[in-house]
């Protein structure tokens, strides 16, 4: 199988002082819908950077379709498509006429442009507002237009920085029904960066989960579930505090594979939920913690971060982060 | 890098009236202190009337800022995610600058568009000669892609709009005062001559009067040759900073 993306010991370091990446190792078959999972700050957005050719490693390496993003960046540029984090279409002429700016860019031929235009427009479901100033469009619609214009270049691979940030849950469904029949048509590979969870599980073939510039776990995501290891009993407790004792009580008995403490939360991952929670129930008692709730279920993807980076994926910076595009938006 | 101008022509086919706003002061440096000034007669212009003088100044004084604000649709077009998208298309990294810079020179020309009629309806007399009269705009349209690359050089450390909007000022009118736009230079203290000696603004300014209003083409080649000094110089210092507006 041929490899769409690779790094190697890929380190970045901003300013002498910022280690955004540290040390990720990665492959991406050709073909695959890519994710890559991970709180703000987290690289993700780095890493992109680093692979489009935007940037340069500190040390290691990496290749686009063995192409080095060091040395061959004009090879890469040539059969990749990027959308970035923030807006990348310009505001005050219509859809139209950005797709017409971007068609010259990629080098379309003036005999084949207008039907290319045609193409993405209607594969986007936006032939009724190509006239339209982009300052009048939704989010949802100015990152279709996005897409539409990244798919313009027929690209081998599609890098998404955050494609749906920002996005109410309809127009996100929307966008990612464009992208799977987008993967369909051209059988291209997808890499794409998010903090949803719900995105990475639905959407793609493969994850990868980077916390503070370290891929901690890689593969599917039923995968990635089983390597939980069975199912989770949540203990919500009252007050902030669970000691060590109690950690280690909970720990030693024989039907709990893991516990983790995390926000007045007592996750617990035990193999078949029904036959553990009476015992775990009495091993909190004897210890005086009380529990004030008790919730059961499968494993989720945020189980799975919570078990690998020892922390929930946070929603403190993806607020900011959103308010922030609206307000870009807004501006134009 | 023609694709740049298009996408401007389209965005002032959109929306004019930054440049019907930015016309308003030139409009009233000709209208009212040119008449004003040359009342007075305290400036020295040779037998050609002050209004007449200080014309092809003002108008580059504009098309200047027109220029070095184009900087901030850059640090605009850095917030939002466009630079970093058209730095992975297959576009030269270069021709991208150029383009951008030259795509300034559009709007500025149509500055000089709505400011010349003013400058006819007062009574201002150019030398009518059409090729003269393109040759100005084409003047003017170079000179502005010098202004443009200042501004991106500029824009490549300006995080935001806000702090740019306060350099651009400071740039502009240091090089209009201490330029041959609004007296000659040989009427400045010696310090602010020297210092127009290097000022490119004067060299455009020169070019420009002697196309438009004086007829006496000969300095031309000398202001030409200045004019596509500074045009390069500014094109690689845009190119080298552009990476760091990037970053
Ligand atoms: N241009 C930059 N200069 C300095 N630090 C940066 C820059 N871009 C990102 N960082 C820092 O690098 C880290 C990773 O950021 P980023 O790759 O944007 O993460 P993510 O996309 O996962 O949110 C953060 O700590 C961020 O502050
Ligand atoms: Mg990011």
């Amino acid at each position: 199988m041929e490899l769409a993306v690779e790094a190697r010991s890929l380190v970045k370091v901003y300013d002498g002082r910022i280690k955004a990446l540290d040390g990720v190792d990665l492959k991406v078959e050709m073909g695959k819908v890519f994710a890559l999972l991970g709180p703000n700050g987290a690289g993700k957005t780095t890493l992109m950077r680093i692979l489009t050719t935007q940037l340069k490693p500190t040390s290691g390496e990496a290749f686009v379709f063995n192409f080095d993003v060091v040395h061959h960046g004009s090879e890469i540029r040539r059969i990749v498509s990027y959308i970035p984090q923030e807006m990348s279409v310009w505001t005050d002429i219509s859809g139209y006429e950005n797709l017409l700016i971007y068609a010259k860019i990629y080098g379309i031929d003036s005999g084949s442009r207008e039907k290319a235009i045609e193409e993405v427009l209607r594969s986007m479901d936006m032939e009724g507002v190509k006239d339209n100033l982009v300052r009048t469009y939704s989010g949802g619609m100015v990152r279709r237009l996005e897409i539409a214009c990244a798919l313009l270049a027929k690209p081998k691979i599609l890098f998404l920085d955050e494609p749906t940030i920002g996005l109410d849950p309809s127009a996100r469904k929307a966008v990612w029904e464009k992208l799977t029949s987008f993967k369909k048509d051209f059988e291209a590979t997808v890499f794409f960066n998010t903090h949803y969870m719900d995105e990475a599980d639905l959407y793609s073939d493969e994850i990868a989960i980077i916390n503070k510039g370290k891929l901690v776990k890689l593969g599917s995501s039923e995968e990635l579930k089983h390597s939980v290891g069975g199912e989770v009993i949540v203990f919500g407790i009252n007050g902030n505090d669970v000691g060590e004792d109690v950690l280690e009580a909970v720990r030693s008995s024989s039907l709990v594979k893991d516990v983790i403490f995390h926000n007045s939360e007592l996750s617990v991952v035990v193999e078949n939920a029904e036959i553990a929670l009476p015992s775990i129930i009495d091993i909190l008692k004897g210890k005086g913690v009380p529990a004030k709730k008790i919730s059961m279920t499968k494993p989720t993807l945020d189980d799975v971060f919570l078990k690998y980076a020892g922390t929930r994926l946070d929603t403190i910076g993806r607020i900011s982060e959103v308010t922030q595009v609206r307000r870009m938006i807004r501006r134009g | 890098m023609l694709v740049m101008i298009e996408l401007e022509l389209r965005r002032l086919k959109h929306d004019r009236t930054e440049i019907y706003s930015r016309a308003i002061q030139p409009i009233l440096w000709i209208v009212v202190y040119g008449p004003i000034m040359g009342g007075v007669k305290a400036i020295p212009t040779g037998d050609i009337p002050y209004t007449d003088f200080i014309t092809p100044g003002v108008l580059i004084q504009s098309t200047t800022f027109v220029s070095i604000f184009y900087g901030l649709t850059i640090v605009w077009e850095r917030e939002s995610g466009i630079l970093k998208k058209l730095l992975v298309t297959p576009a030269s990294r270069y021709a991208t600058v150029i383009g951008r810079s030259m795509a300034s020179g559009v709007r500025a020309i149509f500055q000089a568009l709505i400011i010349v009629p003013v400058a006819l309806l007062i009574g201002v007399k150019f030398v009518l000669n059409p090729l003269y009269f393109v040759s100005s705009l084409f003047i003017i349209f170079l000179a502005s892609g010098g202004f443009a690359a200042i501004s991106i050089f500029v824009a490549s450390f300006m995080k935001t709009r806000e702090r740019f909007m306060g350099i651009g000022q400071a740039i502009i009118m240091p090089l209009f005062f201490a330029s041959n736009a609004l007296y000659p230079v040989k009427i400045m203290p010696p310090l602010l001559q020297e210092f127009a000696l290097v000022n490119p603004m004067s060299y455009v300014v020169d070019a420009v009067r002697s196309l438009m209003i004086t007829g006496d083409l000969s300095n031309l080649p000398l202001d030409l040759v200045a004019i596509a000094i500074f045009d390069l110089v500014m094109f690689v210092i845009a190119s080298i900073s552009f990476r760091k507006i990037i970053e």
